[in-house]
């Protein structure tokens, strides 16, 4: 052959780096402006609780990540977030040890999650009609089990653990943590991580190559699951009550953390750390629009254009222009 | 607007012979790359001007820079005797140039009139009349000796029925200069005739032909003239009267025809795999055997059953009768898992479809297959994934920049050595094969080649499917052939005339 060289566009080498130290910077701009311009910003306490809020989104957004890269979605997060809630406060209320009832709850989590799987897999149905049919069935059937009624939990150990920190951290922070660094090992440093890339990529050219991808969307969907029944055990011991109508809206949240953070809807391209950072900008953006006497209606307004805008510059630095 | 088949070419036939395009010092250069270096070349009415040359060699960059896709560097391009700026696909069209692309750029959910006239629909009051248009566009595709309704779903369609449409479409267009690119990879031999006749009736209305092609006996058919490029420069042009197959290859390659059919020959060792009276859906009774050593070739129309019947050989569909023996025992093959399991390695039609993750690393879709094995129980080794990766960019000299780079970033023969070079490391017993040529040139099809005879050393056995008979009948050692589902001749290597295969073939 002739040594002729090729058209190649170079190759994005450490993009995901590069597009999370600019997610980070941003999050620090926010933070720095939020701090001159308000005097309550920088205290401890609203500190604290920003990190509680985006904790709970952030670990969603994580799950979210997963099915989003194999091409599809999860709209149910919010739903099993609010179904958790009322199982974990069932079950303590019950009389159940809490280390029993909270893997009670994760259990349902994964059971959800891998009747996703089933429909998606077995019945052939698209990702978002049956997380859509789990949204509402599983909200009714929250009311169900409870009436209606909010369940007050009896278990003043168990609702302290939200409220508490760990050497100055927000324990929920450190559930961030707990859940993030096993996360990005499984999704960049093992097989199964490679192969829910694959699957999002091409399902067709994996299954030739071996892959299980029946098995890949199953996991994809079971770890979302999971994640959310987790959400809901934290935000039932952050309120101290079961109430499956909690956590409406979440979902959304938990999607745009993600598509903020470099997820690419159509799938193949998304990291750990962008749905992460990608979650506290949201918070940040609501806590601050607080404090800042913003009218809370502008706050959606502001997460959309955000979405829009970060979506809009990442796509025009993958086209490479 | 609409147009009757009368009126397809309002226009006078032009005058045969004139200019009616000059390419003057065209240039296109890319951050880093030459992609085409100063062409001079003028097109004339009514001709068929066939271009010649390797992938990477400046035929795609010229359609783009011809169609308004892509604006050149330097240069000009004179039109009918005036200055064009081609700097929108808009202009190109209005102009009256227009493409037809290897792959069918049209609307799958449409149907086939609705796509003829996409962009240009008879409305009346904002209201489609739609009946009016099946009613044109099935006038126009009979008229040009189509056989196919225009009601249907283009997606209906078979892939070469879909790229005959998508060429009557550009001809509805007041077209004065139409640009096919490889149109025939995907078509059946007689799809391409009817191709080759409309091609010929545009010619005869004084259409300018630009016909690319990897398919020699094509271009001698068609052309008046065949220029070839070579790393972006203009090598030649000649009367195509006046020159042959061998010295067109050595303008394009450098290197001449023998070696391009690089076949050895090796003493077949032990049956790697045997179908006995294998039934399935699309392929009735087959029973044959490979072994190691040997490729088999399976020659057949397009639906002629030979793509099932290896997919059902790799689990990808359920036999229906007979049965699969791995070395001499019987063996239930229930999903690609399981044939991949027991050593057996597809590398698939269909290369974006089917074969690659386009938008992940070249790397990933090398290692895709071995993940396993250079991962212990939880986590991946980067340092095997990088040697494995780099190894095998190396040994099949995948042009990439680095391992980190999109597969969708490279040229079609250098993605198709990915879907090839992915099972080289996995260490596959049954290396199956199929169409892995279609639209690779002419020097990775020789280096693919060459990746046989590696491969059957190694003592591996390799299934041969092909639309293309001289790939087929230089390389086969055994050659069985295929018509409506049924195993109807076997061959050893070149025992039967190239015209008795085609006969048996047909039927």
């Amino acid at each position: 052959m002739s040594t002729e060289v090729i058209p190649v566009e170079k190759p994005k080498r450490n993009y995901n780096v590069l597009f999370g130290l600019t997610l980070l910077a941003l999050l620090v701009l926010l933070w720095i402006i939020l701090s001159l311009a308000t005097p309550s910003f920088a205290s401890g306490n609203n500190i604290a609780n920003l990190l509680r809020q985006g904790s709970m989104i952030a670990i969603m957004a994580v799950g979210q990540t997963f099915v989003i890269i194999t091409g599809g979605i999860d709209l149910s997060v919010g739903a099993v977030v609010g179904f958790a809630t009322v199982i974990v406060a069932l079950l303590i209320n019950a009389g159940v040890p809490i280390w029993l009832a909270i893997l009670a709850t994760l259990l349902v989590g994964v059971a959800i999650g891998m009747f996703h799987g089933f429909g998606i897999v077995k019945m052939g149905l698209p990702p978002f009609i049956i997380t859509l049919a789990t949204l509402t069935s599983l909200r009714g059937i929250g009311l169900l089990m409870t009436n209606g009624n909010s369940i007050n939990i009896n278990s003043d150990s168990f609702t302290a653990f939200s409220r508490n920190s760990f050497i100055g951290i927000p324990n929920l922070f450190w559930m961030v943590i707990l859940v993030g660094i096993p996360a990005y090992v499984f999704l960049h440093h093992s097989r199964w991580g490679r192969y829910l890339f694959s699957v999002g990529s091409n399902a067709e050219a994996s299954r030739l190559s071996g892959v299980n991808v029946q098995r890949t969307i199953y996991m994809a969907y079971t770890l979302s699951g999971l994640c959310a029944a987790f959400v809901g055990v934290l935000l039932a011991a952050r309120i101290g009550i079961g109430n499956p109508t909690q956590a409406e809206g979440w979902e959304l949240q938990a999607i745009a953390s993600s598509v903020i953070g470099g997820t690419s809807l159509f799938g193949a391209v998304g990291s750990v750390h962008g749905p992460l950072l990608g979650a506290f900008i949201l918070a940040t953006i609501n806590n601050g629009a607080n404090l800042l006497n913003v009218n809370s209606f502008w706050q959606r307004i502001i997460t959309g254009a955000l979405i829009i805008i970060i979506v809009y510059f990442d796509g025009l630095r993958r086209r490479g222009k | 607007m609409i147009s009757t088949a009368q009126d397809l070419h309002p226009a006078p036939a032009l005058e045969p012979g004139r200019t009616i395009l000059e390419l003057r010092g065209l240039e296109k250069r890319y951050p880093g790359t030459h992609a085409l270096k100063p062409v001079n070349l003028a097109f004339k009415s009514g001709e068929i001007h066939a271009i010649v040359g390797e992938n990477g060699a400046g035929k795609s960059t010229l359609i783009k820079l011809l169609t308004g896709v892509m604006p050149r560097t330097s240069g000009e391009v004179i039109w009918e005797g005036q200055p064009a700026a081609l700097a929108t696909p808009h202009e190109a069209m209005a102009l009256g140039i227009n493409a037809v692309h290897q792959e069918v750029v049209l609307c799958r959910h449409l149907t086939v009139a609705a796509n003829m006239f996409l962009g240009e629909e008879n409305s009346r009051f904002g209201i489609l009349q739609q009946r009016a248009m099946v009613k044109e566009a099935q006038k126009i595709i009979d008229d040009l000796g189509f056989d196919l309704p225009a009601h249907v779903t283009l997606g209906d369609l078979t892939i070469g029925q879909q790229q005959l449409i998508a060429a009557a479409r550009a001809t509805v267009r007041g077209t004065k200069f139409l640009i096919f690119d490889e149109p025939t990879a995907y078509l059946t031999r007689k799809e391409a005739d009817q191709l080759f006749t409309l091609i010929r009736r545009l010619k005869g209305e004084g259409v300018t032909i630009i016909y690319i092609s990897h398919r020699m006996e094509e271009v001698f058919e068609l052309a008046d003239r065949v220029s070839v490029l070579r790393d972006g420069t203009l090598v030649g042009t000649r009367n195509i009267a006046e020159t042959n197959d061998a010295e067109l290859v050595k303008m394009m390659i450098n290197r001449s025809i023998e070696q391009v059919y690089h076949k050895e020959h090796f003493t077949p060792g032990a049956a790697i795999i045997e179908a006995r009276n294998l039934s399935g859906k699309g392929f009735e009774d087959i029973s044959m055997t490979v072994r190691a050593g040997e490729i088999v070739g399976l020659y057949g129309l397009i639906g002629a059953g030979r793509s099932e019947f290896v997919t059902t050989l790799y689990g990808r569909h359920r036999k229906s009768a007979g049965q699969i023996l791995w070395q001499d025992k019987p063996v239930q093959v229930n999903s690609e898992h399981d044939a991949i399991k027991l050593g057996m390695a597809l590398a698939p039609e269909s290369r974006r479809d089917q074969g690659l993750c386009l938008n992940l690393p070249v790397g990933l879709n090398l290692n895709l297959p071995i993940y396993k094995r250079i991962s212990n129980n939880l986590l991946i080794s980067s340092a095997q994934e990088k040697t494995q990766a780099d190894r095998q960019i190396a040994d099949l000299r995948i042009k990439t920049p680095t391992r980190g780079a999109l597969a969708s970033s490279l040229s079609g023969g250098n993605q198709q050595k990915i879907v090839i070079g992915k099972w080289l490391a996995h260490g596959a017993k049954l290396f199956i094969f199929d169409e892995p040529t279609v639209g690779v040139d002419v020097g990775t099809k020789a280096e693919i080649y060459r990746l046989f005879g590696a491969l059957l050393s190694k003592g591996a056995g390799i299934i041969l499917i092909s639309s293309y008979l001289p790939e087929v009948y230089e390389l086969a050692d055994t050659l069985h052939v295929f018509r409506r589902g049924r195993l109807v001749a076997s061959h050893g290597f070149r025992a039967a005339s190239h015209e008795d295969v085609l006969t048996q073939a047909i039927g």
